[in-house]
């Protein structure tokens, strides 16, 4: 389990990502993403329709014990990590679109997720000690809704101190997950080494097949190739380290350590996923591109 | 003859109430005398803001200005041992340095020799050994093009700016930080044998030796010179248009005229375009620092999103831009929906404006956006439309007070109205000639006329309208683009026979550079349209670059051997259907 001063940590770097994912926005960008809601609408239903049911899904085919079917629903109920803004970046994707996806699907988180994580957790037989009580999740969500919007004033208070935050934010990030595996592996490499396949199917699943099917939700719902590889990553990346600090909140001991090993192996394995599929996208999108050079120069030649 | 005879100004009944008849008198004996009282009346407000796509910025006072300019006019002269009259290179985007720099050498009473950033080594060394430019600022972005350069120039000292220069502290850092490690656009700077120094530590050395640098400048009158602007010109070589002081100050007056008072301190002007080019130099830079309003600086205004930040965070009553520039806004999201609520008016130049653009830009944000015509040998200003409802589209509107303009036929006389004829110019905003070349001086200058080469019509109210480029140059963006410059590039590969370049219409650039190509007999192996690209690409600025290559066996010709680009330009207007 994690220490009292690691949880502290991580809620406080937490705080800093929320702070920085504000400062990337403006209070204008959001009334632009709703002239044309329907990328964001496309990316909210593959983030609490697709995810939530695949979380679910898996949790029951794989017969997980109780304790990890509840990381992985909580992994699947979660809203986008910061990260995907990252990888989006990286793949030529619109960037735009991922930044107000995570933070659209973070606002609505306060409703959804304990929503979401009463019914897929009754569904799955969870009971007594592994339910995750709504009003906590709720609790935190609130908590970090505040840097979020402290984030948005500081930008339109100061473009500089904004966009370093900004950048702070989007490193911390990735450090982020590199403390969490840092601190959480080497103290759990045995147990590592005594899991099973079907545990490490779930973890890897749910971030590909959710890719997989973010994308082709958006295709079938009218969405480019571009934006669909975006809300693709989008769909796929969840907010691991935020169903990290949910859980460490709310359990202790032994507990807390066997409902972590599915967030924190998500977490893990997710930043492997992400960067084969960004490399992937990135080569579709240039190749795209130069298609779409090449066709104009033949039209002008 | 044209030259003695002081021709009507039918345009002088349109000017109405708004514009003065004639040019009153300049208030400067010269732009260091403009500059140094700009920054001892506005002190403390801000002048200049630079602004990178992440909204990070720095910004810089007038009093600064006026500080730093003087410490660097004094660096000039007791560090580098330059006097009035010698010639300074600076080679920098839009940024913080580009005023200091170029405010500095006007106080140092040197000549500024703007030079586009992008250029390669090889125009690099043949601007600056044409104008025999002893200091050389440089964007440090570019620093590894030195060693290339600098031997075989007579330049002895290099000057280095960042373009997060005179930013805060933590936005410098991070911005150098991602230029050196995440785009890799910061490289070593090369060993040289003259002097290189960062532009802080040449402005800490003009410092020490006392900031007052009156005595450098008061004896400039408005005769001497102040740039060699280098333009190509019909013969394809770079040559150095020198404007002095007084067609400098003759200009922003002029500009002044025509705005009818609608500039002042209170302005936020968007300058994306690069100041280097004569229009934003004086129509940014040195218009508005004198009204005393802010300049928003854009290093880089391209992908258009990156002026999205600025142009929300700021206030911005003005745009000047290139028919390009403000169709790429419109087509922005964030642009068409949110159009910058203090705006007051828009000016075109550069390239025609297509009244498509300017009808959609009045109903997108309900301001005038009004063309002008000019050129880098009349410091730009010729002519311009009002800021209000006499304004008209594909019109580029009026003369400009204490300025004539005559078309004429091909033996030099007036055409009637409605009638086209080459636009020629004579005025107190036209060069004195080009850089030590009496030659091609002779040819454009006649009995104080300039011979634009363009084709215009003028009606009755005196406006004027370009129906025609007599000139064969391809304006891609806004930037001239000679067609002998590409040829003498395409020629030097041994694989090619010939080659003639010519416009094609493009529906992102105005237009696009068109190059005909007849690979030679006596070369083995293939050619192809990339090996082409990749050896132009050594040799020329992107935007010279032929977007379209045709090969052909043959090229049309005149009798004498002279390759006929009319019989191609007629070709490509079939093409097109024009």
């Amino acid at each position: 389990m994690l220490t009292e001063l690691e949880t502290t940590l991580l809620a406080v770097m937490m705080m800093v990502i929320m702070l920085g994912m504000g400062c990337s926005m403006t209070y204008r960008d959001f009334l632009m993403a709703f002239r044309k809601p329907k990328g964001i609408l496309v990316g909210l239903v593959s983030q609490y329709v697709v995810m939530p049911f695949l979380g679910y899904l898996l949790a029951i085919l794989l017969g997980l014990p109780p304790a990890m079917a509840a990381g992985l629903i909580l992994i699947g109920c979660m809203p986008g990590g910061t990260t995907s803004n990252i990888f989006t970046y990286f793949s030529k994707g619109v960037l735009a679109l991922s930044i107000m996806m995570t933070t659209v699907s973070t606002l609505v988180a306060v409703v959804t997720v304990p929503l979401l994580l009463q019914f897929y957790g009754g569904l799955a037989g969870l009971s007594g000690d592994y339910v995750i009580p709504p009003e906590n999740v709720a609790q935190v969500l609130v908590v970090l809704l505040v840097p979020t919007v402290l984030g948005m004033f500081l930008r339109k208070l100061n473009a500089n101190i904004g966009a370093t935050i900004e950048m702070i934010g989007s490193l911390l990030g990735v450090a982020v997950i590199l403390f969490l595996i840092g601190s959480w592996v080497p103290r759990n490499y045995q147990m590592l080494l005594d899991t099973g396949p079907a545990v490490f199917a779930a973890v890897i699943g749910i971030g590909v097949l959710g890719m997989l099917l973010g994308y082709w939700l958006a295709r079938a719902l009218g969405q480019d190739s571009n934006r669909s590889r975006t809300i693709s990553l989008e769909t796929g990346i969840q907010n691991g380290p935020l169903a990290v600090l949910i859980i460490t909140l709310t359990f202790t001991g032994t507990m807390q350590q066997e409902i972590l090993f599915i967030p924190i192996l998500y977490s893990l394995f997710i930043v492997i996923v992400s960067s084969l599929v960004t490399m992937w996208y990135r080569r579709t999108s240039t190749a795209e591109s130069m298609a779409r050079d090449q066709a104009k120069v033949r039209s002008a030649a | 003859m044209t030259g003695v005879l002081t021709p009507p100004r039918p345009w002088l009944a349109s000017y109405g109430a708004s514009i003065p008849q004639e040019l009153p008198a300049l208030r400067y004996s010269n732009l260091a005398d403009l500059v140094h009282r700009a920054a001892a009346t506005h002190g403390r407000r801000r002048a200049f803001t630079c602004v990178a796509p992440n909204g990070m910025n720095g910004t810089l006072s007038f009093e600064q200005v006026g500080q730093m300019s003087d410490a660097f006019a004094a660096f000039l002269h007791h560090d580098c041992g330059l006097r009035p009259g010698d010639r300074v290179a600076v080679q920098l985007p839009n940024g913080l340095p580009y005023p200091v720099v170029a405010f500095g050498v006007f106080k140092a009473g040197c000549v500024l020799v703007n030079t586009n950033p992008l250029y390669t080594p090889h125009e690099m060394i043949h601007q600056f050994n044409d104008s025999g430019a002893k200091v050389l600022v440089i964007v440090d972005m570019f620093a590894d093009k030195l060693a290339e350069v600098v031997p075989k120039t007579s330049i002895q000292t290099v000057v280095l700016a960042g373009v997060p220069e005179f930013f805060p502290k933590l936005p410098e850092i991070i911005i150098r930080g991602v230029q050196k490690v995440w785009s890799r656009t910061l490289p070593a700077v090369p060993k040289l044998s003259v002097p290189v120094l960062r532009l802080k530590t040449a402005l800490a050395k003009g410092r020490a030796r006392g900031a007052d640098t009156r005595a450098l400048w008061q004896g400039l009158g408005r005769d001497d010179l102040a740039m060699l602007q280098y333009t190509g010109g019909t013969t394809g070589v770079a040559k150095g248009a020198m404007l002095s002081h007084g067609n400098i100050l003759t200009n922003l007056s002029q500009m002044q005229a025509v705005s009818g008072g609608q500039m002042s301190a209170e302005d936020c002007v968007l300058s994306a375009l690069p100041l280097y080019h004569i229009f934003a130099f004086t129509a940014n830079l040195m218009a508005f620092f004198e009204a005393g309003a802010r300049n928003i600086l854009i290093p880089s205004p391209r992908p258009v999103q990156n002026l999205q930040r600025a142009i929300e965070n700021y206030p911005i009553t003005w745009i000047t831009g290139v028919n390009t520039l403000f169709n790429g806004l419109m087509n922005e999201e964030w642009f068409a929906a949110y159009p910058p609520k203090k705006l007051r008016a828009a000016i075109a130049g550069g390239t025609a404006l297509h009244a498509a653009v300017a009808t959609r830009w009045r109903m997108i944000t309900g301001t005038p956006l009004a063309e002008g015509y000019g050129l880098t040998e009349t410091s730009p200003i010729v002519s311009f439309n009002p800021l209000d409802d006499r304004a008209k589209p594909g019109s580029i509107g009026m003369p400009v007070p204490g300025t004539d303009v005559l078309l004429v036929d091909e033996e030099g006389k007036p055409v009637p109205f409605g009638q086209p004829g080459e636009l020629i110019v004579r005025g107190p905003q036209v060069m004195q000639g080009y850089w030590q070349r009496p030659d091609d001086t002779a040819k454009t200058l006649q009995n104080g006329w300039l011979y634009t080469g363009d084709v215009a019509v003028m009606e009755e109210d005196g406006f004027l309208r370009i129906v025609d480029r007599k000139k064969d140059m391809v304006l891609v963006s806004g930037f001239n683009v000679y067609p002998n410059e590409v040829e003498d590039a395409l020629a030097k590969m041994e694989a090619v026979l010939e080659a003639a370049v010519v416009a094609i219409p493009d529906p992102k650039t105005g237009e696009a550079v068109r190059a005909y190509v007849v690979k030679n007999p006596d070369f083995a192996g293939d050619l192809t349209k990339e090996d082409i690209i990749r050896h132009c690409k050594g040799l020329l600025t992107d935007y010279k670059l032929p977007k379209s290559i045709v090969m052909r066996d043959e090229l049309p010709k005149s009798p004498i051997g002279k390759i006929l680009r009319k019989d191609l330009k007629a070709e490509v207007r079939a093409e097109f259907g024009q």
